[in-house]
């Protein structure tokens, strides 16, 4: 087993009076896509923030790389590539794609310092790996939803992270695009190998990409190959009447109460 | 302040007599009085600094945050009056209590924003109007920072001002890619290793120094009008940040030192000259924003 990235330790998250992760117990190696799933409230946005260091443990421990995330500082953030849920981006937002893509140099380089033609050289190179270059000079509020996302994958490439967190990054996506972005992740992960983390609602279409699958329900519910953790038995407990089985070889989760 | 007072109806008194002579004449016989090159300086720097914070403060949604550290501002300055002490001083420290305050309830999630700077706006400019009538006696000063009085800016409140433009200016020239990406997103800048919570109350730090920058110039009424307008209008007119930031500094010394011209050559009061000057090239930028006429469809 290659050397463990992310380090839960029967870890519990949450706010005064609120639990929003028990006792969590989960080891990420590095390289590894793994994929977790969940219905609404289960954890999975806490998880996310727990492994950017924006929260703390109120027990237990999680280490990120090597450190424990209530010590993880600028630098070490830096190294996580973070893809937030889709917000409403205001389309006027004066901000160009290569601007855009240039914030992702921002945190590595520090306080003060400008950044440099190599900065710009790396983020141009994030945005060609996700196909944007050619947009660079367009304004960010003009690009599809979909082109939108792939920037904001630049943004994070261009941290040079070892770690790509992503929380429901085919939200609001029409289908074509939810494809296209998640192929787009795929390719990085094999290409960079990079750690990927990436949070969704949407087991099709990530089941046959992930190497493995975590399950949450404000606990670790399950967690293995894809295989593994998608059996009728297993989903029911979780997701109980929004889950509709079509076919063996198709889950569908009703998405009702999702914004 | 009297002696500056006096040295502008002077003026005036002669602009009537002088109707007759060409603009260029009466310009430049203008700037051959201290009074007025200190005010046009004063207008310049107080357009600059106000317009270059309003980028950050226009594209964070801080506008409410802006208008009710302005209103505390003053409350500060009436204290001081009450109490003997600089003006600006108790300026500086109410501004900066409240966009502290108000960031940290935003911080916390407490109530909505505009909310708190609801109450706390509202609560500062009672206090202002408490101060006022423990004073007793009228005072004509303490108006002149509610509404402005850019023609009678002294030697020292220049060198104040310039003081204080200086440390805003520096301090946005040096963190200027660390407030762009909060303006952004602030939580995406905390994740990307970037001290957004650090930078953020830095930039409410900078707001409450910019209100009392332009509190005598504009006065607390009109202050946050040359925060919020030449970004607003900036805003309209390109899609780049660094453009933004460019065009909005040029607008605001624009219209600040224009307002005060035009103040002069019309015997206008100078803040509501320099604010709706400014509302005016708002609207133009509006109507002629290539935002609009020529939006792009997503592809």
């Amino acid at each position: 087993m290659t050397h463990p990235i992310i380090r839960f330790d029967h870890a519990t998250f949450g706010f005064p009076g609120i639990v929003a992760l028990e006792d969590i117990s989960l080891t990420i190696p590095e390289s590894e896509f793994v994929g977790v799933i969940g219905p609404n409230g289960s954890g999975k946005t806490t998880l996310c923030r727990a492994v950017l260091g924006l929260m703390a443990p109120l027990s237990g421990t999680l280490r990120v790389l090597d450190c424990a995330c209530e010590e993880l500082r600028c630098h070490h953030r830096a190294l996580i590539g973070y893809l937030p849920q889709k917000g409403m981006i205001d389309r006027n937002f004066p901000v160009t794609v290569l601007e855009a893509a240039m914030m992702g140099r921002y945190g590595a380089l520090g306080l003060f310092r400008r950044p440099s033609q190599k900065d710009r050289d790396i983020a141009r190179a994030a945005l060609a790996q996700v196909g944007m270059d050619h947009h660079r000079d367009s304004a960010l509020g003009a690009l599809s939803g979909g082109q939108q996302q792939r920037v904001f994958i630049a943004r994070a490439l261009a941290q040079q992270p070892r770690i790509l967190l992503l929380d429901e990054p085919t939200t609001g996506l029409d289908l074509t695009a939810q494809h296209s972005v998640v192929e787009l992740i795929q390719q990085l992960h094999q290409e960079l190998k990079l750690t990927v983390l990436m949070i969704t609602h949407d087991i099709n279409m990530i089941r046959s990409r992930v190497d493995r699958l975590v399950l949450l329900k404000t606990k670790l519910f399950a967690q293995g190959p894809p295989q593994e953790v998608l059996k009728p038995d297993i989903l029911s407990q979780v997701y109980g009447k929004e889950l509709v089985i079509t076919d063996k070889d198709f889950v569908l989760v009703e998405d009702y109460h999702h914004h | 302040m009297v002696r500056a007072r006096d040295a502008v109806d002077s003026v005036i008194a002669r602009t009537h007599s002088q109707i007759t002579r060409s603009p260029h004449t009466i310009m430049l016989e203008l700037l051959a009085y201290d009074f007025m090159q200190r005010s046009l300086l004063a207008a310049a720097l107080v357009g600059a600094v106000c317009s270059v914070i309003g980028v950050f403060v226009v594209l964070r949604g801080l506008a409410f945050a802006g208008a009710g550290t302005a209103h505390a501002a003053f409350a500060g300055v009436t204290l001081a009056y009450l109490l003997g002490f600089p003006p600006l001083s108790l300026a500086i420290v109410f501004g900066l209590a409240t966009v502290w305050i108000t960031g940290w309830v935003e911080e916390k999630g407490r109530m909505k924003l505009d909310v708190s700077i609801g109450i706390l706006y509202t609560a500062t400019m009672a206090l202002a109007i408490l101060f006022l009538g423990l004073m007793k006696t009228y005072n004509p000063e303490v108006y002149g920072y509610l509404f402005g009085s850019v023609l009678s800016v002294t030697t020292e409140e220049l060198m104040t001002i310039g003081g204080l433009s200086v440390v805003v200016l520096g301090t946005i020239l040096l963190l200027s890619k660390e407030l762009y990406f909060i303006a952004f997103d602030q939580e995406m800048a905390a994740a990307s290793g970037v001290p957004a919570r650090q930078i953020f109350y830095l930039l409410l730090t900078l707001v409450a120094l910019t209100v009392v920058i332009a509190l005598k110039t504009v006065g607390a009424i009109l202050v946050f009008a040359m925060i919020l307008i030449p970004a607003s209008t900036a805003y309209q007119l390109t899609h780049s940040l660094t453009q933004m930031t460019l065009y909005s500094m040029l607008i605001g010394i624009f219209c600040a030192v224009s307002g005060v011209l035009l103040s002069y050559a019309f015997d206008l009061p100078s803040g509501p000259s320099i604010v709706l000057l400014a509302t005016g090239l708002f609207f133009l930028a509006v109507c002629c924003s290539p935002k609009r006429l020529h939006r792009i469809q997503p592809t």
